[in-house]
């Protein structure tokens, strides 16, 4: 008779329990399915490099630390049919200008691939060309071997050179982040500008909300891949 | 004395509601039974840690969907795909952009040094296909409008076949060439590349 009074009373325990783990669980599958946050894919490691800028001066990735950059590469003598990213990287640097990016540096850095014709002069004169702030956007070059193995090793962009000594590139942008991660390539051309801006926006939310429980907050939707829908 | 008294209560019945709870009120399981609920939870936890370490240890990477693309555009000049084949990024470093139709890879030939590292890139120009390589860890669908991204790295020198592992479908009025649908990835030994060069040379 005892036990049959007793057994109502021990279904509340395990109710409680049942309760109290499945409200994490829900909230979980919540976020998961909901993706309240969004990031921006973590493709791997930027590849290191020592380059050297229209300046003289030299520049390593480890300069760039702490700062989102957006690279793109080129030569300074791309006309048609080679697709020229500067305009992107122009409306990039407009972009970055009117951003309150709160006290994290956006930097650009452009690559030239050629470097027996771009000499730091021509660098200087292509930088005026395009209207490039020196405190925003670097121009940087490097030996034939050294730039094969960063461009196109390190970002995967495949280029070859002619007998004339003409480049052939397909067009690309690449973001990394300030932890020398590499977070975005763009290989679309003109049309990518505005996924550019979005992506840029959500890595500088990711830095800002990096410490503490955002930060855990932030790994947990790299983890269920909460990524922007193209 | 009284527990002698309980247990036999149980096994002559007794009250139909207090028969399904033993001791302190917990739901009664037959000693066999729990033996084999105990089995069934150890199992469910070490099949969930072989799947972790395999998934950590070996290698396993799932293809992502990095990317998409209108495959009205495969052919358009400016697209990779448009020339599918392998390109070298850097030495030991290769991409392969690879395209699956009806019923052929392009390229259905790819050949690579030992030890190099290769990315694949590979869509559907029509219908879902796949590609298994043989004996390596590639393996992946193929989907119109989306891009397959997969990176390996070829550590054996030998010969590689890959097939279509998606039966891709019957078109009326023209024969079945889903077994038609393979390639040969070679990937080649040091002292075989020399080799080929000193028969050029």
């Amino acid at each position: 008779m005892q036990k049959t009074l007793d057994s109502p009373n021990l279904k509340k325990p395990a109710l409680l329990w049942g309760g109290l783990l499945a409200i994490p669980l829900l909230a979980v599958i919540l976020f998961a399915v909901a993706q309240p946050i969004k990031v921006v894919p973590r493709i791997g490691l930027a590849p290191g490099f020592i380059f050297t800028d229209m300046y003289g001066r030299q520049l390593t990735n480890e300069d760039l630390r702490g700062q989102i950059v957006i690279y793109n590469f080129t030569t300074t003598s791309c006309e048609a049919p080679c697709i020229d990213t500067a305009p992107i990287m122009q409306a990039l640097q407009e972009f970055v200008k009117q951003l309150d990016t709160g006290g994290i540096p956006v930097t650009l850095v452009t690559i030239s691939l050629d470097p027996e014709r771009d000499t730091p002069e021509r660098l200087q004169a292509y930088a005026r060309k395009l209207n490039a702030d020196p405190a925003r956007w670097h121009f940087v070059t490097g030996s034939p071997e050294r730039l094969k193995q960063v461009v196109g090793g390190g970002f995967e962009l495949y280029y070859t050179q002619d007998e004339h000594g003409v480049f052939y590139f397909a067009p690309m942008l690449a973001i990394v982040d300030g932890n020398g991660i590499l977070r975005a390539r763009y290989k679309r051309g003109l049309e990518d500008v505005a996924i550019a801006e979005r992506d840029l926006m959500l890595i500088l939310e990711e830095a800002r909300n990096s410490s503490g429980a955002a930060g855990l907050v932030y790994e947990a939707a790299h983890l269920f891949l909460c990524y922007p829908t193209y | 004395m009284s527990e002698h008294e309980h247990e036999t209560q149980h096994s002559t019945g007794g009250e139909p509601g207090a028969e399904a709870h033993g001791e302190n009120g917990w739901l009664h399981v037959e000693k066999w039974e729990g033996v084999w609920i105990r089995v069934a939870v150890a199992m469910t936890v070490v099949f969930i840690a072989a799947i972790t370490v395999a998934a950590m240890s070996f290698g396993i990477t799932v293809p992502g969907a990095t990317a998409r693309i209108n495959p009205m555009t495969l052919n358009d000049p400016d697209s990779p795909f448009a020339t599918p084949g392998i390109r070298e990024l850097a030495p030991g470093k290769y991409e392969v952009y690879m395209v699956a139709q009806t019923w052929s890879f392009l390229p259905d030939r790819i050949e690579v040094p030992v030890g190099s590292e290769v990315t694949f890139y590979l869509t559907a120009r029509d219908v879902i296909h796949g590609i298994k390589i043989a004996n390596t860890n590639v393996n992946m669908m193929a989907l119109p409008g989306q891009v397959s991204v997969l990176r390996a790295k070829f550590d054996k020198p030998g010969v590689y076949n890959y097939i279509c592992h998606e039966y891709c479908g019957y078109f009326a009025n023209s024969p079945i060439g889903h077994h038609t649908m393979y390639g040969q990835l070679i990937v080649t030994a040091p002292d075989n590349a020399t080799e080929t060069v000193q028969v050029t040379q």
